[in-house]
């Protein structure tokens, strides 16, 4: 006579017999809390703080420019020049928020997790990706349109400057692309949140200062084509060049820009650079 | 001082990661020197810019923060810290030493490779390097004792020392000349306008001021931190 060796209970847990979603939803839906949380949404109160001060001090001169264009009948803040002028505090945004999206999964070891759903490494990484790109662009879009909508309502003398905010609206999608690669290439390399802050704010801040010098020292020996090209080592000189180049609109660094395709060619080669990094980085994590 | 928390907080600064941003900064600082001097830009005024505008200007705040921070705002985020609050130290022997570890690295990684970039440049000339080797030095330390304290009041430190350093220092100091006063990259340069001859250096800040603000600020914070850290609160991440 042969013993039962082994036997399945059933224990009575129900089934899941409903619809099993994609992994495109489950990519768009990281995709949007990672969006979410890069405001602070569905975090914590602390959490609101910085990005919401960030998201105030970008509206603050456009609003400015709406009350110039008002009471001064004057032409406001020009569009194309807004994220080089801003350009401080996108770079507190990107250091701030970038390092939010990715370390702390690398930091509880959660990968594994996220990828034993139908979601590939590659479907994260864009997620994030995607996240901070849309961040960025409406944090830049946003008091470009309250400005322009400002201007229409206003009806100043001069020709309401249409093409020059949708150029202004194209460089800031550029603008969000490059930052979004930079920022999370540098953060995703620790998994603490205060290093890869300083991380991106140091690589911000070393070539803003190191492009200046250059810039000062070959102006001083009257070298105009070369400051112009070092220039470029600034992210924000190199999109708001690409927009020159490609829009027709006004440099906004007061003497020009290289022209011809060299400084798009160098934004896609540094984006490729950045987000091939990234891709490799979370292939080795999702391994380990 | 304890020898014992002063080797640990050397380890966690000078065993990880952290070591590679207090490193490639100077690195990077040196480099852009010589390629100066090598295309014939190796003159007073240009040592001068590249001085006030990357050693003391970028790198110098940049090191500050991650020495600042990094001495003891990592411990408290994943809650390490605690194994060290429980021992018999004084929270403010504690806080003294890590201090003076950060201080140290900030001699070490600022102070003596902008006397190296400065010397590279134009050698001893007016005293350009040895002046702003001195101001990178003492403001280094100031600035490393205020990240030390935003690193015990916030879990944001990084994000508020940036927005102090760029924003506050960088942008608001660029128009309205008031907010230079407090501000210790221009208490740097005050101190570096001392030792260096050059005309090119017109610091914003009188020594009166600046002398006694950097040591107040240093001593002040170094205090409210260990005073910080007697009742600090553990709380989890979010």
């Amino acid at each position: 006579m042969t013993q039962p060796t082994g036997v399945i209970h059933d224990i009575g847990y129900r089934h899941y017999d409903g619809v099993r979603l994609t992994r495109g939803y489950a990519a768009t839906a990281l995709a949007l809390n990672s969006l979410r949380g890069a405001f602070g949404l569905g975090r914590t109160a602390r959490s609101k703080i910085i990005p919401f001060l960030i998201a105030g001090t970008m509206l603050l001169p456009a609003v400015v420019s709406i009350a110039v264009m008002a009471l001064l009948k004057e032409q406001g803040l020009p569009y194309s020049g807004y994220a080089v002028t801003m350009q401080a505090v996108l770079a507190v945004f990107l250091a701030a928020q970038s390092p939010y999206l990715v370390a702390p999964d690398l930091r509880f070891r959660v990968l594994p997790l996220y990828l034993s759903r139908p979601l590939k490494v590659i479907d994260y990484v864009g997620a994030k990706f995607v996240a901070l790109v849309v961040a960025l662009f409406l944090l830049l879009a946003a008091p470009l349109t309250l400005m322009y909508i400002g201007e229409l309502l206003v009806e100043l003398d001069t020709p309401v400057r249409t093409s020059e905010y949708l150029a202004s609206l194209g460089g800031g999608v550029i603008c969000a692309v490059l930052l979004a690669a930079i920022g999370l290439a540098l953060a995703s390399f620790t998994p603490r949140r205060g290093l890869g802050v300083a991380a991106v704010i140091a690589f911000y801040m070393f070539t803003l200062a190191a492009s200046g010098v250059f810039f000062g020292v070959f102006e001083s020996e009257n070298q105009q084509t070369a400051a112009e090209w070092s220039l470029l080592g600034n992210p924000f000189f190199l999109v708001d060049a690409v927009q020159t180049n490609l829009f027709g609109t006004e440099p906004s660094n007061g003497t020009g820009y290289p022209p011809g395709i060299a400084p798009a060619a160098i934004t896609l080669a540094v984006i490729a650079l950045a987000l091939s990094a990234l891709y490799l980085r979370y292939r080795k994590a999702a391994a380990a | 001082m304890n020898s014992v928390v002063a080797s640990i907080t050397y380890r966690a600064m000078l065993g990880r990661k952290r070591v590679w941003l207090l490193a490639l900064l100077p690195v990077a600082l040196i480099a852009i020197a010589v390629l100066l001097r090598l295309i014939g830009a190796g003159h007073e005024s240009t040592t001068v810019t590249l001085m006030e505008t990357f050693a003391i200007g970028a790198i110098l705040p940049l090191l500050g923060l991650i020495a600042g921070t990094g001495v003891i705002a990592p411990e408290i985020e994943d809650g390490t810290i605690i194994h060290l609050l429980s021992k018999p130290i004084p929270r403010h022997r504690i806080m003294v030493t890590k201090f003076a570890v950060a201080a140290s690295l900030m001699v070490v990684f600022a102070g003596v490779p902008t006397f190296l970039a400065g010397y590279l440049m134009i050698g001893t000339e007016a005293n350009v390097a040895a002046g702003f080797a001195l101001g990178a030095a003492i403001g280094g330390i100031a600035y490393a004792a205020v990240f030390l304290l935003v690193g015990v009041l916030t879990k944001h430190a990084v994000v508020v020392g940036i927005i102090y350093a760029l924003v506050w220092e960088g942008a608001i100091g660029g128009y309205v000349p008031g907010a230079r006063k407090l501000s210790i990259q221009q208490w740097a340069r005050t101190l570096a306008d001392q030792v260096t001859t050059s005309p090119a250096l017109k610091p914003d800040v009188a020594l009166s001021f600046a002398l006694p603000a950097i040591v107040i600020v240093t001593v002040v914070a170094v205090i409210w931190a260990g005073q910080r850290l007697r009742g600090l609160s553990l709380t989890g991440d979010e």
